[in-house]
């Protein structure tokens, strides 16, 4: 029997279908999304306003019972520029995701930059800086998804 | 060594909630928080288990319920694969003494996932076992027919099982799955891999489990009925199905750990009370004869003999086990609450009959019981 | 009531492509070879501890059973320990808890992974849940992107300096792996190189992030009885810590980044650490990006906030520095995931026990080894030390 030099490679994929659940918070979080609303939970203990909206705070570990709305409007603490590409992306490159600050929020929202010329990283980085204003604009067609933003934009 | 109790149990079970993961996950660690009457900064740690297969398409499962189980700045970990070994960890790190309560967490919401099979089918490698169909229900066909073989246990001593188990489910609140079936219902339930058939074959559940774990002086603050953690066993079998003995496998070894550790010699004789891991039916009389309840062989006289029913001597999964309820994942984690609440005299409906002073708790996993755990918990 | 533990024992597979072998042999290559080290057979070992990154990365699920053979751990015990990128340090922290509350005496602990096998990228997107984040956040360079550039931000340090600084880092690690022989990428560097490399997700470019590995690494820790009895040199255990902080990103601040600070201040009371510039010796850092390295050197006191920079540039973290930082080339020039952070226990160890070869550093008597996981989110700590 002759020894192989190279030794074989097995292609093969996994793939799994999976029903996620929203429940209660996130259906009214996404709901309020079609409605062109963005909405947060605050927390009666130390007062945060989380958004996306949260059924309990991260910290102090009880429910929040306060729904708030909140602005679409925020400043910018930190964007990326994404320029590869990899299997199951969900976006087509190049694309920026940013940190945003929505006013009167104590977390940062993290969602894209849109509408500048996004050609280059030279291109983004300057029509972008930390502390700038952006608003959210939303698709026409919504459908209670996250991209129902289409993505942040400049306040000019 | 410092004894370590079982404080406060809690736990979300059934088919389908329709709530989110990561709220469930909150919702189940508030609940013993509350019924310990501890703020979450009074805990000291953590352990989840959960698996990245049966998490909902999410992967690095304890990431994503980090904050829901309160492990916000804490020192939380988790064990993947097998809940019973949270336990086992939790326990190591009250032992150790750095810490005085852990947390422990079990989480897996079938609802979300495909079917069980779908996901036990990664547990066989790519190359040999995949392409040819094995997965956990497969292996544990050939398993039920090596043991009617071997030992001449009839498919109604199995469908007994099945009969039993989920008529107790019927007293139980948190069960997935109930119902009064005959035996001959269930050997005629279809045939969904034979000689398994569907009845025979565990669903996919919800179960949402948490655990408070303290320290002997800790526990007595918190409740004055603490279960305490009295041995600990686990083993592993060798991985190819071909390369090993399905009806000696490692359940011996982990129980007989278990019962050392816990001054055990006449396991029949001492324990009052087993919640067993038994997603395909024929394994709980395979596994009481592994665990020393009876003699090798003699699974299918025991059931027959009705010892083990929720009135018997020997009730064994009298909250209607894993054929009832099958959250993958935590199911060996719920065995330990439903042994918890039995051995406090809480257990409602499907309280049993005797006091129980001693309990044996069971969780496997892999193919026909590839790891097996065994705790002995008791007042 | 916390026995002693020490480790006797490393063992770790040449680090690369290794598509001539399969995951189960691999991950044996590393057991065989911990066990070699110090002189053990499978039968000394009480218990295996192994963990990995998700199942995904492969497409296998729950691997404790299909490497039950190759970390020899039939018949015994077992616990699988998953904490994301965190896993490595994760599991030597099992392991030590195994030892020190007595329920065993010797414990093997295996990480694993074979990226080469799957598509990380692919696979550490899903590491996101589905309803917000994962649109957006391309995994950890999207993530480490973001904290870098508000690490600059809040320091005002200029663009230049933490790029010169960056090139320094990235030339350090990418040289110091010639002289490991288990690292993976072995390229001389010019400083052009590192400087003009292409863009990956800016600011950070090609050579400040670490490679896709295939590798796996094996450590047996003991207790103080069983190190007595073997006659045998240990790295002991001095100081553990684990912290985690939110899911979601904009949740908590990662520049002042309180999972690493408290991680780390947890680890150094354990161990009496006052002074970690000083005191330490040698730092097994675990770092996938360069920038985000200096944040590390920050928030574990290794300098103040904002002056890393500085530090770097002046040489303190480089092998003839004051603390010397990844010799083995660290996470940027190797990374198998589900082992990378056992590595870095592996090499502290190794150091503490002077068997680091040529990348040695002289004197070692108190070493830190680190891994971060989760998204920026979850951070554990081992300190070992040459006396008990
Ligand atoms: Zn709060």
């Amino acid at each position: 029997m002759s020894q192989a030099k190279e030794y074989r490679i097995f292609e093969t994929e996994v793939w799994l279908p999976y029903r996620v659940a929203y429940g209660e918070t996130w259906t009214r979080f996404f709901e309020g999304m079609k409605e062109q609303k963005l909405y947060g939970t605050q927390c009666r203990k130390c007062g945060r306003v989380l958004v996306p909206a949260r059924s309990f705070c991260p910290r102090c570990f009880v429910d929040t019972s306060d729904w708030v709305e909140v602005s679409q409007t925020g400043n910018l603490q930190a964007f990326c520029y994404t320029n590869y590409r990899y299997y199951g992306q969900a976006l087509d490159p190049p694309y920026v995701t940013a940190l945003i600050r929505l006013d009167r929020t104590e977390v940062d929202f993290v969602h894209l930059i849109g509408g500048i010329d996004l050609t280059s990283v030279e291109a983004v980085s300057s029509r972008l800086a930390k502390g700038m204003r952006l608003h959210a604009v939303w698709e026409k067609v919504r459908q209670g998804h996250i991209l129902d933003i289409k993505h942040f934009e400049p306040v000019e | 060594m410092r004894r370590v109790a079982i404080t406060e149990v809690a736990q979300i079970s059934g088919p389908d909630s329709k709530d989110n993961f990561y709220d469930q996950a909150y919702r189940v660690t508030r609940e013993v928080l509350d019924k310990a009457g501890l703020s979450r900064d009074e805990v000291g740690t953590i352990v989840s288990a959960s698996t990245d297969v049966f998490h909902g398409g999410i992967s690095c499962a304890n990431a994503y319920y980090w904050e829901s189980t309160g492990s916000f700045m804490k020192a939380g970990t988790r064990q993947d694969g097998e809940s019973m070994f949270a336990l086992h960890y939790a326990f190591m790190k009250i032992l150790t003494g750095k810490y005085d309560t852990v947390l422990v967490v079990g989480l897996c919401k079938g609802s979300e996932n495909p079917d069980n099979d779908a996901i036990t089918q990664l547990i066989a490698d790519p190359f040999y076992q995949r392409p040819v169909g094995l997965n956990e229900t497969t292996a544990a066909a050939m398993q039920m027919h090596q043991y009617m073989e071997a030992y001449g246990a009839t498919a109604e001593q199995c469908a007994t099982v099945v009969e039993k188990n989920l008529g107790n489910a019927l007293r139980n609140p948190y069960a997935h799955r109930r119902g009064c079936y005959s035996t001959e219902e269930v050997l005629a339930s279809g045939s969904m891999c034979h000689p398994l058939t569907d009845l025979m074959c565990a669903p996919k559940s919800e179960g949402f489990i948490a655990m408070l774990l303290a320290a002997e002086d800790k526990a007595r603050e918190i409740t004055p009925q603490p279960v305490w953690i009295k041995g600990y066993g686990c083993a592993l079998d060798t991985y190819f199905l071909g390369d090993r003995d399905l009806l000696a496998g490692q359940l011996p070894n982990a129980a007989r750990r278990a019962y050392k550790m816990a001054g055990i010699t006449d396991p029949a004789k001492e324990i009052d009370l087993v919640e067993l891991c038994e997603p395909y039916a024929f394994q709980e009389l395979l596994w009481c004869e592994q665990l020393g309840l009876c003699g090798r062989g003699e699974g299918g006289k025991l059931i027959a003999s009705g010892k083990t029913r929720i009135d018997g001597d020997l009730p064994v999964n009298p909250s209607g086990g894993v054929l009832a309820t099958n959250p993958y994942v935590s199911r060996g984690l719920q065995r330990v609450v439903e042994a918890t609440l039995q051995i406090r005299g809480h257990a409602g409906e499907h309280q049993v009959r005797q006091q129980v002073n001693t309990a044996v708790c069971h969780g496997s996993t892999g193919f026909a019981g590839q790891c097996h755990a065994v705790a002995v918990i008791g007042r | 009531m916390a026995r002693p533990v020490g480790i006797i024992g490393v063992g770790q597979t040449q680090h690369g492509r290794r598509e001539e072998m399969s995951y189960p042999d691999l991950v044996r290559e590393a057991v065989l070879r911990a066990l070699e080290n110090c002189n053990l057979t499978p039968d000394d070992v009480d218990a295996v501890v192994t963990g990995t990154m998700p199942s995904m990365m492969e497409g296998i699920a729950m691997t404790q059973f299909y490497f039950a053979d190759a970390v020899q751990a039939v018949g015994k015990p077992i616990l699988k320990t998953e904490t994301c990128g965190s896993v490595g340090v994760s599991i030597a922290h099992t392991a030590y808890y195994w030892v020190a509350s007595g329920m065993a005496d010797v414990i093997l602990a295996v990480g694993h992974e074979k990226m080469f096998e799957g598509d990380s990228q692919a696979t550490m997107v899903t590491v996101l849940e589905p309803y917000y984040q994962r649109s957006f956040l391309s995994g950890p360079p999207t993530a480490f992107s973001l904290q870098s550039q508000m690490w600059s931000n809040r320091f005002n340090i200029p663009e230049d300096k933490i790029r010169e600084a960056a090139t320094h880092i990235s030339m350090l690690h990418h040289n110091s792996a010639f002289d490991n022989p288990y690292a993976h990428v072995k390229v001389r560097l010019s400083r052009d190189d590192v400087m003009n490399a292409p863009v990956i997700a800016y600011p950070i470019r090609l050579y400040d992030v670490c490679p896709n590995s295939d590798g796996a690494c094996a450590v047996i820790f003991a207790s103080e009885d069983k190190i007595n009895h073997l006659g045998r040199k240990a790295a002991w255990v001095k100081g553990i810590g684990y912290r985690g902080e939110e899911y979601f990103i904009g949740d908590s601040d990662k520049v002042v980044w309180r999972a690493a600070i408290e991680a780390a201040k947890e680890a150094y009371d354990m161990a009496g650490i006052s002074n970690p510039r000083k005191e330490l010796n040698v730092a097994e850092v675990y770092n996938p990006f360069t920038y985000q390295e200096m944040i590390f050197y920050e928030c574990f006191g290794f300098c103040d906030f904002g002056e890393s920079p500085d530090l770097v540039l002046k040489g303190v973290f480089d092998r003839g520095g004051e603390l010397p930082v990844s010799p083995s080339g660290g996470v940027l020039c190797t990374n198998p995931i589900g082992a990378t952070g056992l590595i870095r226990v592996g090499e502290a160890a190794l150091q503490i026990l002077e068997q680091a070869g040529d990348r040695q550093i002289g004197g070692v008597k108190l070493a830190l080894a680190h891994a971060m996981g989760g998204v920026v989110q979850l951070c554990g700590i081992m300190i070992l030390g040459a006396h008990k």
